[in-house]
């Protein structure tokens, strides 16, 4: 194989779901690809592996980004939250819970892209109007197009999370 | 049906669970012990021949174990009416020429770069109409007329009607091509175990899937099990293409088991769109508003190869047929080929063209004899008699969902109600807040909609009830994303006596699963529901059985309620269902049903009107649909929260129809312009209007618990009640979807300059 088409691979640790796991990557490899290839968590989806569609979002230092948009070594000592962990041992995570009892979801492909970018805005914002709402999600398409149940979800999620939180 | 326990109750969605923590897996989340990846060369030429392929250099390449060419002998096979599994001519740009499989993806695309293709470039046609002309070069041997002359179907006589009318008004309407863009890209996996191929892939019927491949490969069915995992939607677009079976192939040569995943831009391409189609239409009418005769001729592009294409024209007949009383009706519809993406299934199959232009042209006729549209329709939609005239089909033989014969009543027909309610709801005839800046004009219009009520093919449902307690429904119907295994289990529950829980849904595998047809046309809840229903009280009858001999009690007074067996007389629970089950002198017990579904007498059918609020901003041509309200006769409904969750993503799809989304082919070079989802402009949760869900509830006496057809109809009345409400704001009559800004403005100056003409 010639030089211009040989594949660098290196070691890197990537902290994923609070555990601090060693991976080998190669360099031109996306965290969308480490994740679902190297660590087998598939919960973020190939959608189009472009930056159009959020099925991959993942949370990166809290917030949410495209994992097919950032490389692998991008994500060294970064904190990457994907939606496997989310739920504790017993309980799902409040989004999730609101998202099965409001129906938030049809086929399901979207779904973790728009839990976790769910999960990223009521971090950040745990009150948020129906506005901030659809701009938060606005990066994420479903195609079954439950938009009127995901908009629900969050809405129930932010009143339950704030009830927890007291 | 008082006394429900299961149905008719929002339970959880089966399923949701594993697809919100991430564990749902899909089939390219799948991977099996030294599978290869495998790589697919596009056509770059809409219309070519395949000369010669030297894949001399992938063949050498480390890594490479599969090249596959239209040359191999297993090339030949013919499947879906006229695809090869690779053909040496290309039809479209993206059409497959060959595929290879590698060690890893990398490998696999550098093998693909490799392959010398020599190509012999044929003039090709990118426009239906165009497609037609005597001196177009043919796409397939029989020429670019599908069937080599038109569909016509017709009820009374339309001459005679024309004759008798006071007025005619006709329409000539555009519809753009688009796709489905399921998120998930079509995929599959394939491996060989000596001649007993599995595969895995996006599926929504394994059956139909092993069927295929059994075409495509030449081989049993017997020897082919189609395995269908979790599925990330279609829409009905993710059949009919080539990617199970180059897997397939590949994994055959390569002796490893192979994964093909379409890229998102191949999805686009090498999937399945919805047909373009241009409709004539005349509706022939009296001053007394009385519709004499409607006449409607429909050209639709099917793209390279047929596909769903004959079950497309037909139904896009329907609801000129149909939807209004009227004795003379007439249709004619051409299918075209073209060098363009293929076209398929999507959602209402032909519908929503078809009432685009109906419901848009009732909407003129209403106003050119000064009435209100919501009166007119109420005068002349069709009613629970049917049609007008005489059967002419045997009265013994099962009616056809889509009927042109008169003489025929519905099972059940709630159009007015859903008229009425809608209106209401809608505040129709009340004036419509202003937008409050002189360029933001608001306007409010309607549609209505007809569409098979759900009986399809034979289906069959197998339910057992284990020693252990555990009770399992078997059906091959594969959950979509529309929530079937969620309805059905929800209807064995209710069925057998247990609670929903209890029920576990066994499918997604053709040698597990009992034979079924595809989820398609809206038929899974009533076909297969009825299946399912009769196995589960047959069950329920096993176990009473059983029952009866455990407790030593007459089996008639004895019934099966919540997972208990219980007394009818004392009316109190005498054992679990665990209990009498574990005392079983089997394993199990099992119950299998086959029905064919519908009725020689009644026609089944669902129904629906639609109200739609736009604002149209004259200044840059946008339209936004402010509130929606949808308001559906679809029988009983089993869940109503999955079932709103329908009508909503339903509703909100076919905005993209209507508003947004056309995949664009360049008619110089038949290249797909447009293969992005940033391009092809999907609708995001941005656009999402307020939408109300109206259900008006029948129990329909054919269908299971009185459950007709939900999925389709949702995206049938769409585009028109949008386009009704921008003439409502605005008063230019839009003929052509998608409605993009640049053709409102075209419409606005057209209408501005025509006014000053006149003045």
């Amino acid at each position: 194989m010639s030089e211009a088409t040989r594949i660098h691979v290196s070691q890197i640790s990537l902290k994923v779901n609070g555990r601090v796991r060693k991976v080998d990557v190669a360099h031109h490899w996306t965290l969308l690809r480490a994740l679902r290839d190297a660590l087998d968590l598939t919960g973020a989806k190939v959608g189009c592996d472009r930056g159009e569609c959020g099925a991959c979002t993942v949370a990166v230092d809290g917030h949410p980004v495209y994992a097919c948009q950032m490389l692998a070594l991008q994500a060294r000592d970064k904190e990457v939250v994907t939606v496997e962990g989310l739920a504790d041992e017993d309980a799902l995570h409040p989004v999730q819970q609101a998202f099965l009892e409001e129906d938030s979801g049809q086929c399901g492909y979207c779904t973790p892209g728009f839990v976790m970018s769910a999960y990223a805005l009521l971090r950040q914002n745990p009150s948020p109007t129906e506005g901030e709402i659809r701009d938060a999600l606005a990066g994420n398409l479903c195609r079954c197009n439950a938009y009127g149940r995901i908009i629900e979800g969050v809405k129930a999620a932010a009143d339950a999370m704030r009830e927890q939180a007291g | 049906m008082a006394g429900l326990k299961v149905v008719g109750r929002s339970l959880i969605r089966r399923g949701l669970e594993e697809k919100l923590t991430g564990e749902a897996r899909y089939t390219a989340d799948l991977k099996l012990p030294g599978m290869l990846h495998a790589r697919v060369l596009p056509s770059p030429h809409p219309h070519a021949d395949v000369v010669s392929i030297d894949a001399s250099v992938a063949e050498a390449m480390p890594g490479v174990h599969a090249v596959f060419t239209p040359f191999d002998e297993e090339a030949s096979g013919l499947f879906a009416g006229d695809m090869r599994v690779l053909d040496t001519r290309v039809r479209f740009v993206g059409d497959e020429v060959a595929a290879v499989a590698a060690e890893t993806e990398e490998e696999a695309e550098r093998a693909i770069e490799s392959l010398r293709v020599e190509y012999r470039v044929l003039p090709f046609e990118t426009d239906a109409e165009r497609a037609l002309r005597p001196e177009a070069t043919a796409i397939h041997p029989g020429g670019n007329l599908w069937g080599g002359e038109p569909l016509l179907l017709k009820r009374g006589d339309v001459a005679s009607g024309l004759r008798e009318a006071d007025i005619v008004v006709e329409g000539s309407y555009v519809v753009a091509s688009h796709s489905a863009a399921p998120l998930e890209p079509r995929a599959a996996i394939a491996q060989w175990d000596d001649d007993q191929l599995t595969v895995w892939k996006t599926s929504r019927g394994v059956h139909t899937d092993r069927a295929h491949l059994s075409t495509a490969l030449g081989m049993s069915e017997e020897k082919i099990r189609v395995l269908g995992p979790h599925f990330g939607a279609g829409y009905g677009a993710k059949d009919e293409s080539r990617c199970a079976i180059l897997a397939a192939i590949l994994a055959r040569k390569a002796g490893r088991p192979v994964r093909l995943e379409y890229s998102r831009y191949q999805e686009f391409v090498a999937g399945r769109v919805r047909h373009g189609a241009v409709i004539e239409m005349k509706v022939a009418l009296k001053r007394s508003g009385e519709i004499t005769a409607i006449e409607n001729k429909t050209l639709m592009n099917t793209g390279a190869y047929l596909a769903s294409g004959a079950g497309e024209l037909r139904r896009a007949a329907q609801g000129g047929l149909y939807l209004y009383r009227c004795p003379n009706v007439r249709y004619e519809g051409r299918l075209a080929y073209t060098n363009t993406p293929v076209a398929g299934s999507y959602r209402g199959l032909g519908a929503p063209q078809g009432h685009f232009a109906l419901e848009a042209l009732i909407d003129q006729a209403a106003e050119t004899i000064g009435i209100d549209p919501l009166e007119f329709r109420l005068k002349n939609h069709v009613g629970l008699e049917g049609q007008p005239g005489r059967r002419t089909s045997p009265i013994d033989q099962v009616v056809d969902t889509q009927p042109v014969e008169g003489g025929i009543p519905f099972s059940s027909n709630e159009l007015r109600e859903c008229i009425v309610r809608g209106a209401e709801a809608i505040r129709w005839g009340k004036p419509v807040e202003d937008a409050g800046e002189p360029h933001m004009k608001r306007g409010v219009g309607m549609a209505t909609c007809i569409y098979r009520g759900g009986p399809g093919w034979e289906s069959t449902a197998r339910v057992i009830l284990n020693r252990d307690g555990r009770v399992e429904l078997h059906t091959g119907i594969v959950d979509v994303g529309q929530g079937a295994h969620t309805v059905l289990a929800q209807m064995a529950s209710e069925a057998f006596g247990c609670g929903y829980e209890d029920m576990r849904v066994v499918s997604g595998d053709s040698d597990v699963a009992p034979h079924s047809p595809i989820t398609a046309g809206s038929t899974a809840t009533f076909s297969a529901g009825l299946a399912v229903k009769k196995a589960s009280e047959n069950l329920r009858d096993g176990l009473l059985e059983l029952a009866s001999t455990y407790l030593e009690r007459p089996k008639e007074g004895l019934d099966v309620r919540g997972g208990f067996v219980v007394s009818n007389l004392e009316g109190k629970r005498l054992a679990s269902v665990s209990e009498v089950a574990g005392g079983m002198p089997g394993a199990f017990i099992e119950s299998e049903a086959s029905v064919v579904p519908g009725s020689a007498d009644y026609i089944v059918n669902s129904f629906a009107a639609h109200f739609a609020q736009v604002e149209v901003d004259t200044l840059t041509g946008s339209v936004s649909v402010v509130r929606y309200v949808a308001a559906h006769d679809s029988g009983r409904i089993i869940n109503p929260k999955a079932a709103v969750n329908q009508v909503e993503g339903g509703v909100s799809q076919t905005l993209g129809l209507t508003l947004s989304e056309e995949l664009v082919t360049d008619a110089a070079s038949g290249v797909t312009l447009n293969g992005s989802f940033l391009e092809h402009k999907c609708p995001t949760i941005g656009q999402y209007p307020e939408i109300q869900t109206i259900f008006v509830e029948t129990e329909d006496p054919i269908a299971p618990f009185g459950a007709k057809a939900l999925g389709e109809p949702p995206s049938v009345p769409v585009a028109a009640a949008v386009i009704n409400a921008v003439y409502d704001a605005v008063g230019v009559r839009f003929m052509e979807i998608p409605l993009t800004p640049d053709k409102v403005l075209e419409g606005l100056a057209l209408a501005l300059r025509q006014a000053q003409d006149e003045r």
